[in-house]
């Protein structure tokens, strides 16, 4: 909590990742998570194609601490035939409350039929989605807004808000033209002026502070938020109001 | 601790790690001297050392001499680039001689095949270690084994290697345990508890805060560091303390 206001890190990763460090501790998370006030990580694990999976590592996670943790749902279409009935255990049965999609583990830009499936159950029940977006062609932030089109009632959250400046800036075209696209804040590259963009740009109420937690650290990604040249109101919606109205928590 | 949305340091800050002016392909945020103090002012960074973007990828000759106009005396210090060639060694000489050289930045030439080994860069340590000027190494040029190689060889040398990405994660320990005089610079060492992990194992007194400004935005690291298990006389080596030490000469833990 930070003045009154809850806060939610929109972004993070269970399973370990030691080529880089990345340890999905709950301990050490939580440490990180209080020490600045962070009250609910999301996460999600993107590992397994079978999403079966990893879904249940990340509802066993959250398990442990259901004040803390909220989990994210993940399927591929590298094994699409099961990707509805995933989707459906893991929202129904697990308690999954949102979708995460990575398109670089794929073969497939993120428009392209083969994913629609999944945008048509989050449009159903009116879910929303983060995808990893950057530079690489399937995860082109640009390609969201085709999708915020066909599925009105979904919502599309772009990770990273495409990392740097060509593809963020088309993450923020896309939120300009779609009331139901979204951009997330994480990114190690943390260029001067990033968030000042996103937030005067797309506007306060379409941004999502996210961290990258456990594969990187919370504290210095809200550090962004928190030093950067924009209102404290603006701050409030970032660091967790429109995520709580996002996810309706 | 409460938290607030304003932030501003508890303690000292000398920033050892700021880029000014523009790169051949991107401007920079801050146009002048004036604008990067606001900047400072703004997150509460009393003093910092400075080193110039053309040094980075086009010349660190011509890059030291643009450094001059952004110098000050009370809060901007230099930090001139070098590297091994006839030119940059006698310009680095020549500002030694005026007493002008308290630290240096490797211009590294890796990406022209110049490896960083004894034989190509043999003279210019060692030079850099008779004179006791700490060498910065910016870690995302650099190869792992060419440090612990030739470092290994240049023992009183204070190093700081600069920028340790998560991509870095499993070269941190091992080179600071083979480096017993080398710095670490936080500007980005974002892995989960790492900074609380890496102060336990080798003490505060082996890292210095950097923001790499304007590479990154200025204020988050110093964040991060005022929320972390750190007791604040860790967090004012960390911030200043460790730094003026090694300006001073005296950065050896040997």
């Amino acid at each position: 909590m930070i003045e009154e206001q809850r806060v939610i890190d929109f972004h993070g990763h269970t399973g370990r990742l030691d080529l880089y460090n990345g340890v999905d501790d709950p301990a050490l998370i939580l440490r990180a998570m209080d020490r600045v006030g962070i009250d609910v990580s999301c996460v999600f694990n993107i590992f397994h194609p079978d999403g079966t999976t990893g879904n249940d590592i990340t509802a066993r996670f959250v398990k442990d601490h259901p004040d803390r943790f909220v989990g994210f749902a993940y399927v591929s279409p590298m094994m699409a035939e099961g990707m509805v009935a995933e989707l459906t255990r893991a929202v129904d049965e697990l308690g999954l409350v949102a979708i995460k999609l990575y398109p670089p583990y794929t073969q497939w830009d993120l428009n392209e039929p083969i994913w629609h499936p999944i945008y048509e159950f989050a449009d159903d029940r009116g879910l929303a989605i983060i995808f990893h977006t950057g530079t690489d062609a399937h995860s082109h932030p640009g390609l969201l807004a085709d999708c915020a089109a066909k599925f009105p009632n979904a919502n599309f959250v772009s990770g990273h808000a495409g990392n740097v400046a060509e593809p963020r800036a088309a993450a923020i075209r896309a939120a300009q033209d779609y009331p139901n696209i979204y951009l997330e804040t994480c990114s190690t590259f943390r260029t001067p002026g990033v968030i000042e963009q996103l937030v005067n740009e797309a506007g306060a109420d379409r941004v999502l502070f996210g961290s990258d937690i456990a594969l990187m650290d919370s504290r210095p990604q809200l550090g962004k938020i928190i030093t950067a040249d924009i209102s404290d109101e603006a701050k409030r919606l970032v660091c967790g109001g429109n995520a709580a109205r996002l996810l309706g928590i | 601790m409460s938290i607030q949305f304003t932030f501003r340091p508890r303690v000292p800050i000398f920033d050892a790690n700021v880029r000014v002016g523009d790169l051949h392909y991107q401007p920079s945020p801050c146009r002048n001297r004036e604008q990067l103090l606001a900047e400072m002012d703004r997150h509460g960074v009393e003093k910092a050392l400075i080193y110039h973007a053309q040094t980075e990828e086009v010349s660190p000759i011509d890059g030291n001499g643009f450094l001059e106009e952004w110098l000050e005396d009370d809060r901007l210090f230099p930090q001139w680039s070098v590297t091994p060639t006839p030119d940059s060694m006698a310009q680095i000489e020549a500002l030694h001689e005026q007493g002008r050289v308290h630290n240096v930045r490797l211009h590294n030439a890796r990406a022209v095949g110049l490896p960083f080994r004894p034989w190509a860069c043999g003279p210019m340590l060692s030079w850099l270690s008779e004179n006791r000027i700490p060498l910065w190494i910016p870690l995302p040029d650099a190869d792992a084994d060419e440090l612990a190689m030739t470092l290994s060889a240049f023992p009183d040398l204070v190093t700081v290697l600069v920028g340790a990405h998560y991509t870095h994660a499993l070269w941190v320990r091992p080179l600071m345990t083979t480096l017993p005089n080398a710095y670490l610079e936080l500007s980005r060492i974002e892995p989960l508890g790492e900074v609380e992990a890496l102060c336990a194992e080798y003490g505060a007194e082996r890292f210095v805060y950097g923001s790499w400004y304007d590479r990154l935005a200025m204020g988050t690291m110093l964040f991060y560091l005022h929320h972390t298990d750190l007791s604040e006389a860790e967090l004012e080596l960390i911030c200043a303390g460790n730094l003026l030490r090694i300006l001073q000469g005296e950065g050896r833990h040997d």
